[in-house]
């Protein structure tokens, strides 16, 4: 960096630094504890659940939801860059849904889920399924608020999904590797997946799901401390 | 493309300072980004510069210092800095856990996104001096 003088003279006036320490994601981190405060005191549990594009997560939300609607009272708010196909889907369980259409942006903030928080019901919830948009790298960085975060990715994704993008797996709690009825076909061992999880985020419970057969769905349950009707 | 929604964060946090200050015009920003953030530094730059368009951010020089990522282990102090330097970082992302004491690790620096300075032109002189121009 070159060394200025001292003090410059423009023509619209003096020049001044100014030093100073301005949080640039503060803003979105300030809305999401005001998120996180807002549904604990409703005694709302939160769950973001992210992956990339394809990997099961509305499948998996409405299977947990088709396991849960009968001793939680669920709603899913779902992002996506546009249409409303998710949300009709899982519509189809009988639980209130808010779409949040994102437009350009690849990624749900706190401000959207802010806004879809004014129109979900929350007085009459307990338990609320976030879908992020279908992304492992812009969800990493922008937290909403949720009280777990639930990453899906699958084997049809190939065996590198996890040490590609690190960053998404840090902050997870857990992590379903879905569409394990696959792994034979698609020749990926869904135990290296596994490994890797632990290998970068050994708090994570990683666990290995199908969403057709069923697989593992009570253990994603188990592990976001949710319980399933006796 | 998520540069772009940190780019208008950006963007706001610098009019408002600038309009704290009375500013007319801002001429330089400094930013430190942590090298574990996801962001890419030419997609903000970009994006900084379409933003800043027709406001009085408009031409300010954009000079962003990246900071190393560095993970901690509580337990036995081991440090160990992400070696983020090459195309392969992803592959080389150490374990999470101390290879000393199998304590889980805990980031340390890398991860933040600050505007740190901020040059401007301030029309009437303030009655107490700001910190005065030195190198930027």
């Amino acid at each position: 960096m070159r060394k200025g003088p001292e003090v410059v003279t423009s023509s619209e006036g003096e020049v001044f630094d100014v030093e100073l320490e301005v949080d640039i994601l503060k803003e979105n981190r300030r809305l999401a504890d005001e998120n996180a405060r807002r549904l604990q005191s409703k005694g709302i549990q939160t769950i973001d659940v992210m992956g990339s594009v394809g990997s099961g997560k509305t499948s998996l939300i409405k299977e947990m939801v088709s396991r849960l609607k009968h001793s939680y009272r669920i709603a899913v708010i779902e992002g996506d860059v546009t249409t409303t196909i998710d949300a009709d889907m899982i519509a189809s369980e009988g639980i209130p849904t808010v779409q949040v259409n994102t437009g350009k942006e690849c990624h749900l903030d706190a401000n959207l889920i802010r806004k879809a928080l004014d129109i979900t019901p929350l007085d009459k919830l307990d338990l609320i399924f976030i879908e992020n948009v279908g992304n492992l790298i812009c969800p990493a960085e922008f937290p909403l608020g949720s009280d777990e975060r639930l990453v899906v990715i699958s084997v049809t994704e190939g065996p590198y999904m996890v040490v590609k993008h690190p960053m998404m797996f840090l902050d997870a709690q857990v992590v379903a590797i879905n569409k394990i009825d696959l792994a034979n076909a698609m020749g990926v061992d869904p135990n290296n997946l596994s490994a890797d999880v632990s290998r970068l985020n050994p708090k994570a419970s990683t666990i290995h799901t199908s969403c057709r057969t069923g697989a593992g769905i009570d253990e994603v349950i188990h592990s976001l401390q949710l319980k399933r009707p006796a | 493309m998520h540069e772009l929604s940190i780019a208008t964060s950006l963007v706001e946090a610098l009019l408002e300072i600038a309009k704290k200050q009375a500013a007319t015009k801002v001429l330089a920003v400094e930013l430190r980004v942590g090298k574990l953030r996801l962001i890419s530094l030419d997609q903000l730059r970009f994006s900084y510069e379409v933003l800043s368009k027709g406001t009085l951010l408009e031409g300010s020089r954009l000079t962003i210092e990246e900071t190393p990522g560095f993970t901690r282990c509580p337990n036995c102090g081991f440090t160990k800095e992400f070696e983020t330097g090459d195309a392969s970082f992803h592959f080389a992302l150490p374990t999470m856990k101390c290879p000393k004491c199998a304590t889980d690790l805990k980031i340390e620096g890398g991860d933040e996104c600050v505007i740190t300075k901020v040059r401007m032109a301030i029309p009437s002189r303030p009655s107490e001096p700001r910190v005065r121009v030195g190198p930027m």
